[in-house]
This record gives C-alpha cells, structure tokens and sequence, in this order.
C-alpha cells in the first residue's frame, strides 16, 4: 500500500509519499513522481514523509534517481523509523532531511520559567518543555542542547533534552524534571526562605564564574556588548556614549563562564540538588556583564512599572530588591555598603545599556509608555556614566564583622580561593592556623569593647605559585609582630599560651608584615605553594 | 565542627576527636573535659580522626597536660603529620606524651 500525491506552489513541487515504499511498488512510485515533475528537471522538490511507514532499498533508489533529476530536492517530517534508514544508509548526507516532531500541546500546562528565547511549561510530572519564541527554532535548539552539553562536561549542574517536538507553529525542547520547584516559586510560596535562597543562588552563580571554558566553545560575551554600545551611539550624548565605549575597551577578555540570563526562574530544585536550566544564552566573559542582567530581571525592568516583576518572576518589587542586594552582598563578599553600591553601579550602566537597547529594537521609541521607560533609564546611564571610571571589580576580598563566631565564613572564603589555586592539603592547614591566629587577634583586641569590621583579601600569585593573603582592621594600632616569641622549651607547667599564636603563623608563613597605613592595620602573610 | 567521643573505664578516658579543634570549637572541648576529669588517672587524646588543630586548640591540650600533671598521665595519641609538625614548632611535642 502506497500514495503519491503532490501539487506546483510558488516554491516548487510539494508531494507527499504515505505507507510502504518497497521493491513490490518502487517502479509505480517512480513513475508516478516523474508524472508530478512533468519533465521540469531542476525544479525544487519537496517530499513529506509525515505518513511514510517503512522504505526498503528499492524506495531508497527512487529518491536517489529524484535528486540526480532534481538536486534541490528536500525531505521533511521524517519519522524516527524512517529516519534511522535514512541516517543509516547515509542518505541523510547527500540530501536534505528533516525529522517529524512528535506535536505537544501546552495549553493548560504551568509555566514554570522564561527566558529571553522561549517560555518553559510542565508537560506532566517528570517532563517540561521548553518553547522557542522563534518559529524557525530548531538551529536555536541545536545550539542550546549543545551548549548545555558544555557546561554538564565542565561541571555546571544542569537539565539536558532529550527531544525535540512541535508546539503549535514552533518548536520545543523536552527535558527531564521531575518534581523540581523554581526558585521564584520557592521565594513566592515561602518568602522565609529568602536566605537560603539568596546562598543556593549565589554558589551557583559562583560555580558558573569559576568555570573556565576552552576556547571557541562558547559565544564571547564581550563581542555582544560591544555590539550594544556601538548601537547606542545612536541615542546617547556623544560624550555619554564616549565614554561607555571606554569603559567596555577596559573589561578585559575573559573565558570563564557565564549564563547571560541568570534569575529565579532559571535554577530549580529537584529534590536537594540545584539545577541550572535554560542554557542558550550561555557565554564567556568578565562578570560584570552577568551582573548587568541580573540587575534587570530583579529590578531593572520593572523600574518604571513595578508590576512588571510579578508577572514575569512571580514575586513584588521588594523581594526582588531584597534579593538582589543580598545576593550582590554575598556574591561580593562584603559588608560594606559603599563597596555594594559601587558595583550595583556597574552592573546598572551595562543592564540599562542591554535594555535600552532592546526596548528600541522592539520599537519601544514608539509607544507612550515604552518612551517614558527609555527615558528613565537614558537619564540614570548618563548619570553613572558621569561617576564611574571603570567596570572592573575585585570579589577577593571579604569584609566582615571582626567577631569570633564569624571565623568560620572567613575560613570558607579562604578555602574558596586556596581550592582555585590548588593549594596542598599541608599548606592549606598552615594558612588556616595562620589566617585564624590573626583574625581571631583581631576579633579579641583591635576594636574592644567596641565591634568593627575586617578585611581579608586572598591573592594566588603564579611565578612562583604563592598565596598572600592581607588583613585590615580599622581599630586601635597594633603590630602582633613585635611580641616575642614564646620560650618552646619550657616545661608544661611554666609554659603561657600567650604569643605561641603569633609565633605558629611567623614559623609557618614564609613571609610576614605588618604596617600601620591610613588608619588602618595592615597585616601581610605570604606562603609559597613550590 | 568538632565531635568528641568520651570513654571512662576505671578511671582511664579516652578522648577521640574528630574534625577541627580550632578557635569555634575548642571551647567545647574545654567544658567536656572539665566535666569529666574527677577521677581520671589515665587520660588518653586520641586525635586519628582530627584534622586541624590551631592555637585555641593547643591551649586547651596544655590546660589538659598541666591538670593530668596533677592527678595522673596522659598521653596523645594518633596524631596525623600536619598536626605533629605544628607540636614539633611550638614545642609541644616535649610537653606532651605523643605516641
């Protein structure tokens, strides 16, 4: 049993073949196909397998003959049978074929995250899919499952698809998810478990910008922001936009990790693991350009209209706010307000850039309220622009409240970096006895009765591979260095523990420093890792 | 995070700790030893399973050494490589009965 229909459009012969093509039919097929093509050899072809059940080797020489007398020949809505033939016999390579999608409908269904490329829906308990705003998707689709394949190899916890189907008039992707909860979910529905959603949130965040990717594997991020601020030539004051391709100049090439479109609805929790999804926006470069549109989805965008947030992350204004500060606190390490605020700043000139620029190109100049919005985010660009020298920022350093019972997230900030650098399990234990015999000296002394705060920065030197690691306090002036040393030979009785602290760090570090500079108590300790 | 296993047979204890003694934790060991060294002739610091020991911990051992000193012996033992080179620089490891 078999069909050959077909019919002339604008873009050539449209035929379609249905049910079994083999050696007991192929002839007819053939002639019937030439029938359809009337002598017009060269036309374009088009044939839809969408009914085809099964071809043998008999069919499989008819569509060779087709496309010697019709090279522009095309194959569409193979099914996955067929396809394994065509693949198989290699015909996949001298033609063009185009697999059948199984159709999936999201009507219905929750919407659980979108993205700046498609919206993602639960298909049923274990599965979502996630659909292309693009109806031409699928080379979008092609690139995300690959990239998302890149970073599941690098270490990046994420979802991979598993299939593609078709949605309506565009395409989907289909992963596996089984009973994950968004983290715009989790914040809308327990809004007490912002800290722990502010601390699973930032170690992703952290795992992605520690993630270096070999080179070419990734889009450069910096080249799509370069392209932003060369747009915005357009519609800045040329002293504005000056200067915003300045600071761009300055952020130096950078190939490590980030997602380009980063917020709650993008990581979820399945059961206790915390997974990264909607990968396409995947890129490498400097952090501030991951900053920038984070600030956008938490509070940028809804600058103007702080409704907008609840639609699009499920929370109000001022969880988004909350959590963007928080985040921004512990992503830094700080503290300090001022230094919070400095980066925010960053952040702010390229999410403003992004959003102005995205707003134009959707012909936001054009509309009451899309103008109002350019408008606000044009006059705070300008501002910042005015304040700020560079994009570049440290997030090795930590600052503090110089209490013992922070010792512990010292010592994790420590490690964090020790780890980067590979630091020996040996020298590490000496750099914690040290790093703890100062801090804790600190914690003790420096601003009693009163409470201040400390800075401890962590700088990995590679010639030779070294780690120093500085301590500053703003409390009363001190040099530990000038204690004398302890006498070790001393018999238990007579021994005092006093100055044996001091003593551990300068025998155990292999260069130590101390200066009194600007109101501050600078301690340097330096160990060597060769 | 510090635990500490306690084991009191005839008026021998043994001490097993397990993960960091430092400046957090040290603290506790002080209070569990004081209230178990009525009594104790034989104490013994098994440190198999301690990873890290700073000064706030060797504080605490030499408080330990110097009330043993008083009412009996004691002796550490188990200690890793890390942890008996940071005895060596202070010069515990003549205070102290290492085994």
């Amino acid at each position: 049993m078999y069909k050959v229909e077909g019919k002339k459009t604008d873009n050539g012969l449209e035929c379609k073949l249905s049910g079994r093509v083999d050696s007991t039919n192929a002839p007819q097929v053939e002639e019937e196909l030439n029938a359809l093509i009337g002598g017009e050899e060269g036309q374009a072809v088009t044939v839809n397998m969408e009914d085809l059940e099964y071809i043998s080797s008999a069919g499989l020489r008819v569509l060779l003959h087709l496309k010697k007398t019709c090279p522009d020949l095309k194959i569409t809505d193979v099914n996955s049978e067929v396809y394994e033939i065509l693949d198989m016999t290699g015909f996949t390579q001298i033609m063009t074929v185009e697999k059948g999608y199984r159709v999936v409908s999201v009507e219905g269904c929750e919407e659980i995250g979108r993205g700046a490329n498609g919206t993602i829906y639960r298909i049923d308990q274990d599965n979502v899919v996630k659909v292309y705003n693009n109806a031409d998707a699928l080379k979008d689709i092609q690139h995300e499952r690959e990239v998302a394949r890149t970073a599941l190899v690098l270490g990046v916890p994420t979802a991979i698809s598993y299939d593609v189907v078709k949605v309506g008039d565009s395409y989907g992707s289909v992963f596996e998810l089984l009973n994950a909860r968004s983290f715009s979910k989790i914040l809308a529905d327990e809004p007490e478990k912002m800290d722990w959603c502010v601390n699973e949130f930032v170690k992703m965040l952290k795992i992605i910008h520690a993630t270096l990717v070999p080179e070419g594997k990734l889009p450069d991020m910096y080249d799509t922001v370069y392209g932003w601020v060369t747009f915005m030539r357009d519609y800045l004051p040329q002293e504005a936009s000056d200067k915003l391709i300045a600071l761009i100049d300055a952020v130096p090439r950078d190939n490590h990790m980030i997602h380009g479109d980063y917020h709650i609805k993008n990581l979820e929790l399945q059961g206790d693991e915390v997974l990264l999804i909607d990968m396409d926006t995947l890129a490498v470069g400097y952090p501030i350009f991951e900053l920038g549109s984070m600030y956008n989805a938490l509070i940028g965008f809804s600058e103007y209209d702080h409704e907008n947030i609840k639609s699009f992350l499920g929370i109000d204004f001022e969880t988004g706010k909350t959590f963007w500060h928080k985040t921004l606190a512990a992503y830094l390490g700080t503290v300090n307000e001022e230094k919070i605020r400095e980066v925010e700043d960053k952040a702010r000139i390229i999410g403003y850039t992004r959003m102005i620029r995205r707003s134009i190109r959707r012909k936001g100049l054009e509309s009451e309220r899309g103008k109002a919005e350019i408008e606000l985010w044009t006059k705070e660009l300008v501002e910042l622009l005015k304040e700020t020298d560079t994009l570049l920022f440290s997030r090795n350093e930590l600052e503090i409240e110089a209490e013992v019972k922070n010792w512990d997230r010292v010592l994790a900030f420590i490690n964090e970096h020790l780890e980067e650098a590979n630091c020996p399990p040996k020298a590490e234990a000496q750099i914690a006895l040290a790093a703890e015999e100062i801090f804790v000296n600190i914690a003790n002394y420096a601003y009693r009765p009163e409470v201040g705060n400390a800075t401890v920065r962590v700088e990995v030197m590679d010639n030779p591979v070294a780690v120093e690691l500085t301590f500053m306090d703003q409390g009363k002036p001190y040099d530990p260095l000038k204690r004398d040393d302890p006498d070790i030979t001393l018999p238990a009785e007579e021994r005092e523990i006093g100055g044996l602290g001091i003593f551990l760090v300068k025998q155990t570090m292999d260069d130590v420093s101390y200066e009194y500079k600007d109101g501050r108590n600078i301690l340097r300790l330096k160990k060597n890792l060769e | 995070m510090l635990n500490i296993t306690k084991n009191l047979d005839a008026g021998a204890l043994n001490v097993a700790l397990e993960g960091r003694l430092d400046t957090t934790t040290a603290p506790e060991l002080e209070e569990s030893l004081k209230e178990s060294f009525e009594g104790v002739q034989d104490l013994t610091i098994d440190l198999e399973k301690l990873e890290y020991i700073s000064s706030a911990g060797l504080r605490v051992l030499l408080f330990a050494q110097k009330t043993m000193n008083k009412q009996g012996t004691m002796k550490v033992v188990k200690a890793s490589d890390t942890i008996m080179e940071i005895f060596e620089v202070t010069g515990f490891s003549d205070i102290l009965t290492i085994e």
